[in-house]
């Protein structure tokens, strides 16, 4: 089964604030503002760059990160850190790709 | 992170070597919630119809009752309490909490609507009204 793929908010739609360990990400459109810890920030700084299914992006973050996860363990936690993110409107699914 | 190019190497030039073990550790599979906290903005944006929200008094569902001093809903013609079927707008509740007096109403009568205001809870019409009354600004 191929991979969703997925796109960031446009860096205009969120405000971002560097809280130590936390960033608070304010997001125009929705009016929320979400409190995140790691791996959101890296994720979202990830995407940012383009859109990418979930494999695309751990690619992305090993190469900037020492990854704790192996490749199996990294993909399962990015789907789920993905569908997060949906929910709460920070990234979007292409439309057209895979379910 | 201004750090120009990859792996500098440092003047004893050992540095490149030991670069890849200086990148930050990042754990996706993180156990807990990543997200620690979402604020949505459902109360503040109901303060910003501060003015034209609506607090029946009574709420529809005590309507025909009356007010007592108390601020509490007894059956229509108890002696001391006021009769309901008022209706009062955000901005004129702010003004009664303030110390003014409600529109058309007495002292006394004033302070009874004002006491039922401040004991709406969730769920009561005009709660929502009443509490974004109440988110300073």
């Amino acid at each position: 089964m191929a991979d969703a793929i997925y796109r960031a908010e446009p860096p205009e739609a969120l405000v971002r604030m560097g809280l130590g360990a936390i960033d608070a990400l304010y997001h125009r459109r929705s009016g929320a503002t979400h409190l995140v810890a790691a791996p959101v920030p890296q994720i979202l700084e990830a995407l940012a760059e383009g859109p990418a299914d979930a494999a695309g992006l751990r690619q992305r973050l090993s190469a900037r990160f020492e990854l704790a996860d192996d490749e199996a363990e990294a993909l399962a936690a990015l789907r789920d850190r993905l569908t997060e993110l949906e929910a709460l409107g920070l990234v979007r699914r292409e439309p057209g790709a895979a379910r | 992170m201004s750090e120009g190019g990859p792996e500098r190497q440092s003047p004893d030039g050992i540095g490149t070597a030991r670069a890849p073990s200086r990148r930050a550790l990042l754990r996706l599979g993180a156990v807990a919630g990543t997200v620690v906290l979402t604020v949505r903005p459902g109360i503040a944006q109901a303060a910003t119809s501060v003015l034209s929200c609506q607090i029946p008094v009574p709420d529809p569902a005590r309507a025909g009752m009356a007010v007592a001093p108390d601020g509490s809903t007894v059956p229509a013609g108890t002696e001391g309490a006021f009769a309901g079927g008022r209706v009062f707008s955000g901005e004129q509740v702010r003004e009664g909490l303030r110390g003014g007096n409600l529109p058309g109403t007495g002292y006394e009568e004033s302070q009874a609507y004002l006491n039922y205001v401040r004991r709406l809870n969730y769920g009561r019409s005009g709660f929502t009204c009443y509490a974004s009354l109440m988110v300073p600004r």
